[in-house]
């Protein structure tokens, strides 16, 4: 299962930065979508099933703490990692006490970029298997299962 | 040089007795003076003293053959604007009184003259003097200290600006990678030739983002906070930065930091700034053709930073006055820095200590110890 490409949604309003980032993470066989601004990426969570999220913690107007909350308020499996400058360090550390997975300083290592997002995606498949596991131990024995 | 010191006095004046005896009775008031018979000998005074003003005040005759106290005013206030000028006229002459004021001139005094009067006056004009250039060096020194600052917070503003497109390109050089790889060179001829341009793409990048984050360590973030500093690495960064100046000056920047532990809890922006500004002086130090070295030994509870050149090193009498608020013996606008004294404040705020070892001729040593532990207070019996 780990092979499975991995549902990314970037979200950047940087476009070039997402467009090569999009492309380069499709040619190594995840699945991508993209997204220019918070709203845009709260937008394509609602209509997608999506693993990680790599969200830009500087951005204007809804800026990328905020998304970060919404985000977990609304699909609080979905894993994010955040991307950051050097003078917003502070930010993402913060933004991992929200509950981010981890976050990467620009311009990060395209390998570094990619193991994170398998382990990022790692954390959300062990996730769901435990509920997987505690939904079946609350099924009485016989009906009821949907 | 020290401001307080500076009470020195020119007299100018076409009578020779007339000078000589009140010359004989300021200095018996503990003014330095000089003197100058007319317009040219007073200028000779300050023939080639273009930096500092020989003396503070003048106390200037109006009434002299040739040329007229007014014009020599008017030459000093055009040439040395700093100087004040207390003008002797004529007891009949106000208006010449007047015009020097307005000319620029601080005061003038009626002759015959009140000694007391004039003693009055020159202490008045000194006070002014010491005044406005103790304020034009702390316009200096803040305008300096601003320039930093921003140039801090502008060098932090553009690495950060940096940071996206270089995010971009290293993408974009990532991408181009993955497609030359799953190509053949069937289908892409000159397979080879990208492959080269894009790993020069790739390695200007990396040099790039180095650079940028070289920057950001130079700029403070929070205030005092004490974290894990490693100071062979500042050592070697602080060398790095310093290299292509030095190199170019045919100096050469040695690192002896083996064998000494060189990890210590401190501020690591602090720690860069102090020797940036050690090596950088240590660079002026040497001029052209030496060797600077950069050091670390172990010192018990301590550590020892050391910057040692080979230059013209500190007179004795020198050493104590280099650590002084104001001194500096660049012109103002190199803007190096803030100096020593605030190089020892920043040192001292660390908990730590200076020491300064010199011989003319053969070379100057920077000791800088600093405590290997997190210090709440700095003791003062602690090195």
């Amino acid at each position: 299962m780990t092979n499975a490409p991995v549902r990314v949604l970037i979200v950047d309003d940087e476009k070039d930065f997402v467009e090569m980032f999009s492309l380069r993470l499709q040619e190594t066989g995840e699945t991508v979508y993209t997204a220019g601004s918070g709203r845009e990426c709260l937008d394509v969570l609602g209509e997608e099933n999506i693993d990680v999220v790599v969200l830009d913690v500087k951005m204007p107007g809804m800026d990328g703490l905020e998304t970060l909350k919404e985000i977990k308020k609304r699909n609080p499996l979905v894993e994010v990692i955040l991307l950051t400058g050097h003078g917003t360090i502070e930010t993402a550390v913060l933004g991992m006490k929200l509950g981010a997975y981890d976050y990467l300083l620009k311009p990060a290592e395209p390998i570094e970029i990619s193991k994170k997002l398998k382990d990022a995606r790692r954390r959300k498949q062990e996730q769901e298997a435990r509920i997987r596991e505690a939904e079946q131990k609350t099924l009485p024995s016989g009906s009821f299962a949907l | 040089m020290r401001i307080l010191d500076a009470n020195r006095l020119l007299l100018v004046d076409d009578e020779a007795d007339f000078r000589a005896a009140l010359k004989r009775r300021l200095e018996k008031r503990g003014f330095a003076v000089l003197e100058a018979g007319d317009g040219n000998q007073c200028r000779w005074i300050f023939e080639g003293r273009a930096d500092e003003d020989p003396v503070d005040v003048v106390i200037l005759d109006v009434k002299m053959p040739g040329e007229s106290g007014i014009e020599v005013l008017g030459w000093l206030k055009a040439n040395h604007p700093r100087i004040e000028v207390i003008l002797l006229t004529g007891h009949a002459s106000t208006a010449d009184g007047v015009e020097g004021i307005k000319k620029g001139a601080f005061d003038y005094l009626t002759k015959p003259v009140e000694f007391q009067h004039l003693v009055q006056k020159v202490n008045q004009a000194i006070e002014k003097h010491n005044n406005l250039k103790f304020k034009e060096k702390i316009e200096k020194q803040m305008a300096s200290a601003q320039r930093l600052a921003s140039l801090g917070t502008l060098s932090a503003g553009i690495a950060h600006e940096i940071d996206n497109p270089l995010a971009t390109m290293k993408e974009a050089a990532a991408y181009l990678r993955l497609l030359l790889d799953k190509s053949s060179p069937l289908d892409m001829p000159r397979k080879k030739d990208f492959e080269n341009a894009v790993g020069k793409i790739e390695t200007a990048i990396e040099r790039a983002r180095r650079i940028t984050h070289q920057l950001l360590g130079f700029v403070k973030k929070k205030e005092g906070t004490k974290v894990r500093t490693d100071l062979k690495e500042i050592v070697a960064e602080t060398a790095v930065f310093a290299e292509k100046e030095a190199r170019n000056r045919g100096i050469r920047i040695v690192q002896a930091t083996e064998g000494a532990e060189g990890v210590i809890w401190s501020d690591p922006y602090e720690i860069r700034q102090v020797l940036l500004n050690l090596l950088t002086n240590a660079i002026h130090a040497v001029g052209r053709d030496g060797v600077i070295t950069l050091s670390l030994k172990d010192a018990g509870p301590s550590v020892e930073l050391s910057v040692e050149d080979t230059g013209e090193g500190i007179p004795e009498e020198n050493i104590k006055t280099i650590l002084e608020p104001f001194f500096t013996t660049k012109s103002p606008d190199m803007g190096t820095g803030l100096g020593l004294y605030v190089t020892a404040g920043i040192i001292d705020r660390l908990c730590g200590k200076m020491d300064i070892f010199s011989q003319v001729g053969k070379g100057s040593c920077f000791r800088i110890t600093l405590p290997r532990k997190r210090k709440a207070v700095c003791d003062s019996l602690e090195p």
